[in-house]
């Protein structure tokens, strides 16, 4: 069979019974046949293609140059951030590209790794494409100002609350310490050795500067929560069923109210299974309140009242403990207001 | 009233093969051009591997042959990575000894790995060529043949030194020699089915749901002589399956080693790591999933998102076509298996097909993607485990073409009075349904797992609402002009989600500077990396305790989206 009789099959589709001669010989001017509309919409999809193609173009050209970056640094920048100052880029997965052009003094780990919004006065929102920060949706928009393609946004929060004591701040020699209890009391001493950690599935990293207890240690780590968010926060895995990590912090300014939250790296805490770690706040030989972290709640707030302690300095004691120990990779953050 | 043409197969001319070889031969250029640009994928790093130790064998094979067939020397070599067939990897083995070694067509050893690969995309694109011709037209043929070529991320995995694009074209011509045993009939076709079957087994396990797709066709297909042959007490099975059943089998074993001892407790052992294989960590619309039940809109959205639209329309169109054609046919069917008159209908008879084609193609594109509507089905391949389903999309889709064309033909080439601009018409229809895939395809390079398509609103779009960003670890090589202006001397580098065997041959072959040493860890290294991906975001928070910032010192980009971070130890470690 030759090449035409391909061409000419009785089954191929130019042989359907429509009422015209082949293409071959359309330059001749001939009558005008009516068609069905199906036929006309099929002449149409050209156009998808070509539709597809500008889109294409236009996309791939519509990215934010470094000049763009390096301006809205330059806004920001002059805006002297204060320590209760937010610094947001939004959509989510520009913020390697913020953190990148903004630097450290602006786009720092107590920004990037918040426990949450609620003590931060101001925020700065960096976005690209139009897009903006969920969590900052009730704020109140004070400001615009615009470096190219990207948008700074100036929110103010409606109801910022008072941190007095960040425990953060007590990460010192005599700031705060830290024993293992099981079946006597041991002290865990303050180290100051290189911070380690793996790859994937390694866990948060052990801090350099950490309180060792043999088998655990405490001290401040970035957790990855379970819902991929990056949580600074003080690393105290349970290492054996029942033992109990022991932390005083000293001179703690109190307030009406502990102000925390908890959780454990998103891979050991997503299949449900573990045990639960409890957080047990003292005053003394006084409990003020327990926090029970269940698996599959993720970075999980908590307040403790304390108001009979407002006003008040003195000796704060967090407890953590679990009922098992394998994979409490448990990381908590706590203030008082 | 227009009737579209039913499919029985047409023959073909030398032209036709030499067309689809030529789509083939230019594709495979395409590919070896590109090579080099694009880095070394996980599973790559493992098969470079395993096809070194089957390369051992086989020079054993060549030099002393009956020693090649002691059991230590079989289990030696071909131990490594045994959870899959062997046949592609000894081809990358047997191109790395004789184009390599031997010959020195290829001066890195990874396109010669690579070679046999994306020979097998040259026989995807000839087969599919071959089967858009025999059964619409060729026309058909030729556009089935470029929208497959034309989908990013098949350019991208037939670079590779995997199976992804092997399985695609071994199940297309598999199916393509059994749908001729069937038009055919004979001995020669049915023995053909069953070597190809075997050899499709032995590509990779894909091939496994192969039957799902013969044995519902060719119950259909000869459902009149099977009705039959029960009246009369027997039950007929094709030649072909038979050959399937039996040859198949054989060829799987004969052609695998590691099969050739304890042939029943490694064939469990194969079966079972399938049945069980782990569930890998895949982002979708914005959540991590890392076992089941996985979304049933995963593998519907994602070929949304990442095959060319103009592509998927096309096939829609075809595929109504021919859903036209198969519910015409039972219309007119209707009353003589009822036992009642004829209806009185404008619709033209469409030809018999005693080898229901349409059947076979719609069956050859249904069963890979039906398997992800399973619950119990992993996701983490992406796009890539579904790709045998695509040259039967595209085949719908060549058929698409095949029917615009012939509407520009009869509606607008009638109105045209000029000569020129009537032969032009048609060249710029087929432009406008090709230069968009070629566009996003071409453009996708070397990021083909981070590529989007405009309806999702590309790379930027997908990170929008969560799409993910790219596996395997195969970025790395695109940092290479940041490593060679950046990294001091010697340096130390974390991998990341890199295989040691990709890291090391990206070294051997100078992709990056051959004085950078690769760590498992960034408490050992100056610089560490993050490939972005949802769950592996916990790197890049390691990274921020150990190294004490949170600031990257580049971010490798594609269309403005991150792929990785490159974090720089700036303080020194405390001794």
């Amino acid at each position: 069979m030759s090449d035409e009789d391909i061409e000419n099959s009785p089954n191929s589709p130019s042989a359907a019974p429509v009422s015209i001669p082949p293409a071959s010989d359309a330059p001749t001017p001939r009558p005008v046949v009516r068609h069905p509309p199906l036929l006309w919409l099929l002449t149409a999809l050209p156009l998808v293609g070509i539709l597809e193609l500008g889109a294409h173009l236009r996309q791939t050209h519509d990215v934010v140059p470094e000049s763009d970056w390096q301006a809205a640094k330059a806004i920001v920048e002059k805006k002297s951030l204060a320590n209760n100052d937010l610094l947001v880029f939004a959509p989510d997965w520009s913020d390697p590209l913020g953190r990148r052009y903004f630097g450290n003094e602006l786009a720092s780990l107590e920004s990037e790794g918040r426990g949450d919004e609620t003590s931060f006065a101001r925020a700065y929102e960096v976005s690209i494409r139009g897009k903006h920060r969920p969590e900052l949706a009730a704020w109140k928009k004070v400001g615009e100002e615009h470096a190219g393609a990207i948008t700074i946004t100036t929110l103010e929060n409606p109801a910022p609350a008072t941190v007095i004591d960040d425990l953060f701040s007590h990460m010192r020699e005599g700031g705060m310490t830290v024993s293992h209890v099981d079946d006597h009391e041991a002290p865990c001493p303050l180290v100051h050795t290189n911070a380690s950690s793996g790859g994937l599935w390694f866990g948060p990293a052990t801090p350099g500067d950490r309180f060792s207890c043999g088998g655990t240690s405490v001290g401040i780590s970035v957790l990855h929560a379970l819902d991929h968010s990056a949580r600074k926060c003080f690393f105290a895995p349970p290492d054996k069923a029942n033992a109990v990590l022991r932390i005083r912090f000293q001179d703690v300014a109190f307030g009406s109210l502990i102000h925390g939250h908890h959780g454990l790296q998103h891979e050991a805490e997503r299949d449900k299974k573990g045990a639960p770690v409890t957080l047990t706040f003292k005053a003394g030989d006084r409990t003020l309140g327990k926090a029970v972290h269940l698996d599959g709640t993720g970075w999980f707030g908590f307040e403790v009242p304390t108001p009979e302690l407002q006003g008040q300095k003195g000796e704060l004691t967090v407890e953590v403990s679990s009922t098992g120990a394998h994979r409490r990779h448990y990381c908590f953050q706590a203030d008082t207001r | 009233m227009s009737a579209p043409s039913s499919t029985p197969a047409k023959k073909l001319s030398r032209n036709d093969y030499a067309i689809g070889l030529g789509i083939a031969l230019v594709y495979i250029v395409w590919l070896l051009a590109t090579a080099r640009s694009l880095g070394f994928s996980r599973d790559e790093g493992f098969y470079f591997n395993a096809a070194s130790h089957y390369a051992r064998w086989f020079n054993v094979l060549f030099e002393s042959p009956s020693r090649a067939f002691e059991r230590s020397v079989i289990d030696s070599s071909w131990a490594s990575n045994h959870e899959h067939p062997s046949l592609m990897k000894s081809l990358f083995a047997l191109s790395w000894m004789f184009f390599h070694e031997k010959w020195h067509v290829f001066s890195d050893a990874s396109t010669a790995y690579r070679f046999p690969g994306m020979m097998m995309m040259g026989v995807a694109l000839f087969t599919t060529y071959l089967f858009g011709t025999r059964m619409y037209s060729r026309t058909a043929g030729i556009f089935s043949a470029l929208l497959l070529g034309l989908m990013p991320r098949v350019f991208y995995h037939a670079h590779l030194a995997c199976f992804d694009v092997p399985i695609m074209a071994m199940w297309t011509a598999c199916i393509y020699v059994y749908w001729r045993a069937t038009v055919e009939g004979g001995f020669g076709w049915a023995l053909a089915s069953g070597v190809m079957y075997g050899l499709t087994l032995e590509t990779k396990h894909n091939a496994w749901m192969l039957p799902a797709v013969f044995v519902v066709h060719a119950v259909f297909a000869s459902r009149g002589t099977i009705a039959n042959e029960i009246k009369k007490g027997s039950i007929p099975v094709p030649a072909s399956l038979l050959a399937m059943a039996t040859i198949g089998p054989l060829v799987f074993v004969s052609l695998w080693p590691w099969l050739w001892n304890d042939t029943l407790p490694r064939f469990q052992e194969y079966v079972n790591f399938h049945v069980n294989h782990e569930y890998y960590n895949i982002e979708f619309l914005g959540k991590n999933y890392f076992g089941p039940p996985s979304p049933k809109a995963y593998m519907p959205f994602m070929i949304l998102a990442t095959v060319p639209t103009i592509t998927i329309v096309l096939c829609l169109v075809g595929l109504s076509s021919r859903a036209r054609v198969a519910f015409d046919r039972v219309r007119l069917a209707l009353p003589a298996l009822l036992k009642r008159p004829a209806l009185a209908t404008d619709v033209a008879r469409p030809a018999a097909d005693p080898s229901e084609s349409d059947l076979l193609v719609f069956l050859s594109f249904a069963v890979p993607l039906s398997v992800f509507l399973l619950p119990r089905t992993p996701i983490f391949g992406g796009t890539k485990h579904w790709i045998p389903a695509y040259p039967f999309l595209c085949l719908f889709a060549g058929r698409g073409v095949e029917l615009v064309l012939d509407a520009v033909k009869t509606t607008i080439l009638p109105r045209i009075r000029s000569n020129a601009l009537a032969e032009a018409t048609p060249i710029a229809v087929a432009a406008a349904l090709l230069l968009g895939p070629l566009f996003i395809t071409s453009h996708s390079h070397p990021f083909g797992l981070s590529s989007y398509v405009p309806l999702v609103g590309g790379s930027a779009g997908a990170a929008d609402i969560g799409l993910n960003r790219q596996f395997w670890g195969f970025t790395t090589q695109s940092l290479a002009p940041y490593f060679q202006a950046n990294a001091a001397k010697g340096a130390s580098v974390y991998i990341m989600d890199t295989a040691w065997d990709s890291w090391l041959r990206m070294i051997d072959e100078k992709r990056l500077r051959p004085d950078l040493r690769g760590v498992g860890s960034p408490s050992e290294a100056d610089i560490s990396i993050v490939h972005h991906e949802l769950h592996m975001g916990e790197v890049d928070d390691n990274i921020w305790v150990e190294y004490g910032h949170v600031n990257p010192d580049y971010v490798l980009t594609h269309d403005g989206v991150p792929i990785i971070s490159v974090y720089k130890r700036t303080t020194p470690k405390r001794r």
